[in-house]
């Protein structure tokens, strides 16, 4: 990676107003994150987390992203709610929940019901991999962008 | 009276709803985007509950998201503030039928006063002035041209779904006329999805003077006195003003009186603002907003009323507080709107993280302001910062007042609109009270 494509990367920050970015490929990791003016670079070989303790700046979401859970292990993968809810893990009381801890899923699999505004709405795994954990009780109201599920992936 | 009220809306108006059910005793839902998750104002709230990405589109705009909070937060009222779904009568409608009261009018009064031909068409069977011009939309070119010969050139063709200057055009000949036509029809076509146009007397520099109503479900209607607003850049509102220092008191009078027969035939329950251009000693109605504004403050500080709280008083059925005998109008207020905007560079919207924030005090001084120190202005939303409303006995110490404030408000890290404030309020003919909708280019131009 050169100046120039470094120079690019901070346009884009700018112009979308983000503080932190994050781009990995082919083994190499770069995360960007600003502070005020100042902008920190740090470039190293993946998977080791990058610290930043020199930015004050708090980790906001880009915009427009819903936000990962908080450090979730690497190869896992969080499925969030895409709409505010109720939370069902099955399709009717009486049946068996979609998925259990354990449960390989493709990203057709559905996983749970969130139901909003009396319509209830399958909710898909949206990737592959293995269920490692449920983070939400049956019949609890959820927020946008909350886990729901996490996956290690396949 | 309500138990739990959702706030539908962000920043300084979610602030001011949170407020008033505070002191209510409501308990209240705050609904957030993910970019506004960090506000502190949220933590005003009983509970939060993030209904989307940072576009407003599927956040604040969401019907099916705000609803289905309402719905996993049991709270038997939505409060829309001002802008996003507060005029929506779709909106309105949805929380009927699930069984939520909606702050506001119902669906059917919005959607009669929102179009603005069929709310033209209720001010004259009303008999309240309208400005000289088509009853009703224009058919063709030729019945455009007929109306513009006998009220007399210039004419303002305006869309009947318009709104913020779009759709709208000028016309000074019989030629531009046509063209003034097409063009708006084209335009709120795009705009708005609906083509449909009128046509009026173009006054030339008309003051912009609007009325604070309130109404119940019980018949009863006040009005809380006129806001002079002419300190306008396309068409938005930077000052606010009460009394207008353009009225005569027989004037005010008249107007008062329009308002509330205007309410009255509407049926209308809620806060709202019945707007009318002043023209030497003639006014004029041209719309109803069937919301609480953004300037509502100006109206709270001369009548000592509580503007949000008798909203949400009406919307649970009660009575209105006072009736007009009882507003007791008081003294001099000003608003003026700090947006985060570069008045240096044509009001580039200027979002960022705030540095410093002192915000003004003493005497006759309020602020309703989201932010803080530390607080970052998202770029997804309106750029309103801060209002600052001061209030004295004369309008002569209300702009000494307003000055002082001004200089002593301090918001650093992003660009605001003090500084063009500063200007306004020792200007000699603002000072004056001798100014118009014209006023601010006027005053850019030099």
């Amino acid at each position: 990676m050169d100046v120039r494509e470094l120079k690019k990367i901070v346009e884009i920050m700018n112009q979308n107003d983000l503080t932190e970015i994050e781009i990995e490929e082919e083994g190499k990791r770069l995360r960007l994150k600003k502070a005020g003016a100042t902008v920190t670079q740090t470039v190293v070989a993946a998977p080791a987390p990058v610290a930043m303790p020199a930015a004050p700046v708090p980790a906001a979401a880009a915009a427009g992203e819903p936000a990962a859970a908080a450090a979730i292990e690497p190869g896992h993968h969080t499925i969030t709610a895409p709409m505010v809810g109720t939370f069902y893990r099955s399709p009717s009381p009486e049946s068996d929940p979609y998925v259990h801890s354990g449960d390989k899923v493709k990203s057709e699999s559905v996983v749970c019901i969130l139901e909003a505004m009396k319509v209830m709405n399958e909710i898909k795994a949206e990737c592959n991999g293995e269920i490692v954990k449920v983070c939400v009780e049956n019949g609890e109201a959820v927020e946008y962008g909350q886990p729901l599920f996490i996956v290690k992936s396949a | 009276m309500f138990h739990r009220v959702l706030v539908a809306n962000r920043g300084e108006i979610a602030l001011r709803i949170l407020r008033a059910c505070r002191e209510m005793g409501i308990d209240t839902v705050a609904v957030h985007s993910k970019a506004d998750e960090n506000a502190k104002y949220l933590d005003l709230a009983d509970d939060r509950i993030c209904i989307g990405p940072a576009s407003s589109a599927q956040s604040y705009l969401s019907i099916p998201g705000i609803i289905s909070a309402a719905e996993v937060t049991d709270v038997d009222a939505i409060h829309p503030g001002y802008g996003f779904l507060a005029e929506n009568a779709e909106f309105a409608r949805t929380c009927r039928e699930h069984g939520i009261a909606f702050i506001g009018p119902d669906a059917e009064t919005m959607s009669r006063l929102g179009d603005k031909a069929t709310a033209r068409e209720l001010a004259m069977e009303s008999k309240v002035p309208t400005v000289p011009g088509s009853e009703g939309l224009i058919e063709d070119e030729k019945q455009a041209l007929e109306i513009a010969e006998k009220i007399g050139y210039p004419v303002l063709i305006k869309a009947t779904a318009g709104g913020g200057g779009r759709g709208m055009r000028v016309a000074h000949t019989k030629m531009t006329l046509v063209n003034a036509y097409h063009q708006a029809r084209t335009e709120a076509e795009q705009a708005f999805g609906e083509a449909g146009v009128y046509l009026e007397k173009y006054l030339e520099r008309p003051r912009h003077v609007e009325v604070q109503i309130v109404a119940d479900n019980h018949g009863n209607v006040i009005h809380v006195g006129e806001r002079e607003c002419s300190v306008q850049r396309r068409h938005q509102k930077l000052v606010e003003e009460a009394p207008s220092p353009a009225l005569t008191d027989s004037m005010r009078r008249a107007m008062g009186r329009a308002a509330v027969k205007m309410a009255k035939a509407a049926k209308y329950s809620g806060a709202g603002t019945v707007e009318f251009l002043v023209a030497g000693k003639n006014f004029y109605f041209i719309e109803v907003n069937c919301r609480i504004q953004v300037e509502h403050p100006v109206s709270e500080m001369i009548s000592g009323l509580d503007l949000v709280r008798e909203q949400i008083r009406v919307a649970a059925d009660e009575k209105l507080s006072v009736d007009q005998r009882g507003v007791k109008l008081k003294g001099h207020a000003i608003e003026v709107r700090i947006n985060a905007e570069d008045p240096a560079r044509d009001f580039r919207p200027s979002p960022g993280t705030i540095t410093a924030y002192n915000a003004p005090g003493g005497p006759g001084v309020r602020v309703d302001s989201h932010v803080y120190a530390g607080y970052k202005v998202p770029p997804n939303y309106d750029s309103l910062l801060a209002k600052l409303i001061v209030h004295a006995p004369t309008r002569d110490i209300a702009l000494d007042r307003l000055a002082r404030a001004l200089d002593e408000y301090v918001i650093e890290g992003v660009k605001t609109t003090i500084p063009i404030h500063q200007e306004i309020v020792r200007n000699a003919f603002f000072r004056r009270g001798d100014y118009d909708t014209g006023f601010l280019d006027e005053f850019f131009s030099v």
